[in-house]
């Protein structure tokens, strides 16, 4: 039985710290005994969001913050994505026809398809100057 | 902690083996498609890449594959994929790309898929 605990990670918006954390949050799925299927996918959605925000928020501007926060319960696994850069829903990005994209040499959108493909729930709010995006996988199993 | 490396072989036929180390993700996948670009410059279009040592791939690494196999194939040559990990190829096949490269566990299996 998994017990609900919050773990938070502030980065600059630097595309080094993709591995931090993703080292982050790899720690908390093995800390909540999350099945490796899940721990795959989460930590695939993390990084491409984080991804995004960096390049379409921040424009790889390096002195962002990006607040992350990761809560975990018996029922699901999900992370909340905070930063002050510019306005960017990534629902506005078409993820529609990607197989025939793809077969035509084009890379846009590949990370917001992949969010939306191994993610339960992805959603977006622009609120006080902030951008907000929350991951959320539902859990149903434990390894 | 290696963050990505490569090392490239030449083989005979005019087949390059280029093999990864580490993870592609957005920070690393340039040096990646550099590789890839200077190799398409000096006109060597096939390409077996060993994907054994990477243990982590995003889209942005996934993307670097996805530019190149049509100037590969323009080229009359290919990018065959050895060995990639689980989550690896979990990647690959979210984004359809099993069904786009050729995928093999050996090396014999690759030099094979492009003679």
């Amino acid at each position: 039985m998994i017990q609900d605990f919050n773990e938070r990670l502030v980065i600059n918006s630097d595309l080094k710290h993709l591995y931090l954390s993703r080292h982050f949050i790899r720690e908390i799925i093995r800390k909540a005994n999350l099945a490796m299927s899940d721990e795959n996918k989460i930590v695939l959605a993390t990084d491409e969001a984080l991804s995004n925000v960096i390049q379409h928020t921040y424009e790889l501007n390096k002195n962002g913050y990006i607040d992350i926060n990761v809560s975990v319960t018996s029922q699901k696994f999900q992370i909340h994505i905070i930063n002050n850069g510019k306005n960017f829903d990534p629902g506005k990005t078409k993820s529609k026809d990607i197989n025939k994209r793809i077969k035509q040499g084009k890379k846009g959108g590949l990370g917001i398809f992949l969010m939306r493909r191994v993610m339960d729930e992805v959603k977006y709010s622009f609120k006080d100057g902030q951008n907000h995006l929350t991951l959320i996988k539902y859990l149903f199993q434990i390894k | 902690m290696v963050e990505f490396k490569i090392e490239m072989q030449k083989l005979p036929n005019d087949i390059v083996l280029v093999k990864l180390k580490g993870f592609l993700d957005a920070y690393t996948y340039g040096e990646f498609e550099k590789t890839i670009n200077n190799l398409f410059n000096q006109k060597l279009y096939k390409l077996v890449i060993d994907m054994s040592g990477i243990n982590y791939i995003s889209s942005a690494g996934a993307g670097v594959f996805i530019g190149a196999i049509g100037i590969a194939q323009e080229n009359f040559g290919n990018i065959i994929i050895v060995r990639p990990k689980p989550p690896v190829k979990e990647v690959f096949d979210l984004l359809g790309l099993s069904q786009i490269f050729i995928i093999v566990d050996s090396m014999e299996a690759a030099l094979n898929a492009l003679t």
